[in-house]
């Protein structure tokens, strides 16, 4: 059955329909046919971006891209005159052999402390490489994972607020700074930069990917190459899935080519114990708005889900969903010479090519 | 002003129903985008950084150099 739907559309519209038809290509076809390559070209899944991952975009856009632009500009100077992330890939060594090298990243989620892990890696004898997330760095430093121990130690920083400097801005961060080499994204704030370098760490750059897809007039295109206008090589680019531990798992395998990447405090998830205020602000404890805990709304915010690896439960924010449902994907999707070892021992990572096990087992069994 | 003329099909009552139904249960799974961005925009809670998505999936992945 059909019916027939008129409407009117100005002189002006159908002129411009008309060019537009022309111009692609569709001048001697159908008016039916173009719709649907149009429609076809508006609606198909362009990408593996959820709808919370829309939502994520628009807000970063709206409230910190102007700061990324302004942080980069900052950075410029430096950025040109230190050491590329690329210096530090040892695959230029012929004799390097990704698959026997292991990395642990060590981030700041809740499992750190309940297990007692830094001081487990500490007294172990561990000989491989050392990637510590910002927010970690002092608690590591100070439990006794330090570079006089662990002599190929990392710190990473991608978050661009300036509030990120307090990682650096501590007694014991000055006292081993000298031996730890920093991995900085081009955006982050350089006030964070001019702390880490005052503290003695050496700085080498790389690029933090969001818009890379829009072609030359991107951010990321542009400021490549302006990075590239006065160095020979540009820098690499990482996805850093919206967070420091994920860009520091990328790290890992990507620029320092290590095949075998364990996790610890990588939770992407609050306790059961925690207070509502830590969750519902992200850790802020600020809270700005009011949710009723027995709504649906508050269930899809912030799910409560079980992890049959670890045998524990834990809560998800916004924003966890958005980082680990990412770190999962691309844990997934990475090349078969990454094996990706989760000894967080909580949180929310497993699945797909994710391994998980307890931290001691890993420190028994990984130790290279 | 130009007069345009579409010829439409009915979607029949049996297919809407389905459709209907399969957006529920889609709704009951996943938060709205709408429900979401409320949240996020009233919280003032922020993240570090955004992911990075491309029509190139091995891009998603990073660059070497760039």
């Amino acid at each position: 059955m059909s019916d027939k739907l008129e409407f009117y559309i100005t002189d002006e519209t159908l002129q411009k329909m008309l060019s537009i038809k022309k111009e692609m290509g569709y001048e001697e076809k159908e008016w039916d046919e173009w719709f649907n390559h149009i429609l076809k070209i508006i609606f198909s899944p362009k990408t593996n971006q959820s709808e919370i991952e829309k939502v994520m975009e628009k807000m970063y856009y709206d409230r910190l891209y102007e700061n990324w632009v302004s942080n980069f500009a900052l950075n410029l100077h430096h950025v040109w005159n230190e050491s590329s992330a690329k210096d530090l890939d040892p695959s230029n060594n012929t004799e390097y052999e990704k698959e026997n090298n292991s990395a642990i990243v060590i981030g700041s989620g809740p499992s750190v402390k309940k297990h007692r892990h830094l001081e487990l890696l500490a007294n172990s004898d561990y000989k491989g490489t050392i990637i510590c997330c910002d927010s970690a760095l002092r608690n590591a430093l100070n439990a006794g994972v330090t570079p006089d121990k662990f002599p190929t130690f990392y710190v990473t920083t991608i978050d661009t607020d300036q509030i990120i400097r307090k990682y650096y801005d501590d007694p014991i961060v000055d006292a081993y700074g000298k031996k730890i080499k920093g991995i900085f994204s081009t955006v982050v704030n350089p006030l964070v930069t001019e702390h880490a370098r005052k503290a003695g760490i050496k700085i080498y750059w790389l690029h933090s990917l969001f818009d890379y897809n829009e072609g030359k007039k991107s951010f990321n295109q542009i400021s490549a190459l302006m990075v590239r206008a006065r160095k020979q090589r540009g820098l690499p680019a990482i996805q850093t899935g919206g967070n420091v531990g994920t860009s520091s798992w990328f790290i890992a395998w990507q620029i320092l080519k290590c095949g075998l990447v364990g996790l610890i405090g990588i939770n992407h998830s609050w306790d059961e114990e925690t207070p509502l205020v830590d969750i519902i602000s992200h850790g802020s404890g600020l809270n700005h708005t009011e949710i009723d805990r027995n709504s649906s709304a508050f269930e899809k915010l912030f799910p409560k889900i079980y992890n049959p690896e670890f045998n524990c439960h834990c809560i998800l924010d916004p924003y966890f969903q958005y980082y680990s449902n990412a770190l999962k994907d691309f844990i997934a999707r990475s090349p078969t010479w990454v094996t990706t070892i989760n000894a967080t021992e909580g949180g929310c990572i497993f699945g797909k090519r994710i391994t998980c096990t307890k931290f001691a087992e890993f420190l028994q069994k990984y130790n290279k | 002003m130009i007069k345009a003329n579409f010829k439409i099909s009915k979607t029949s009552r049996f297919d809407t129903e389905e459709k209907d139904k399969t957006n529920e249960n889609e709704n009951e799974k996943e938060l709205t985008q709408t429900e979401f961005e409320e949240f996020i925009i009233k919280s003032g809670a922020s993240g570090s950084f955004m992911v990075f998505r491309s029509d190139k999936p091995e891009e998603e992945l990073g660059l070497e150099e760039i």
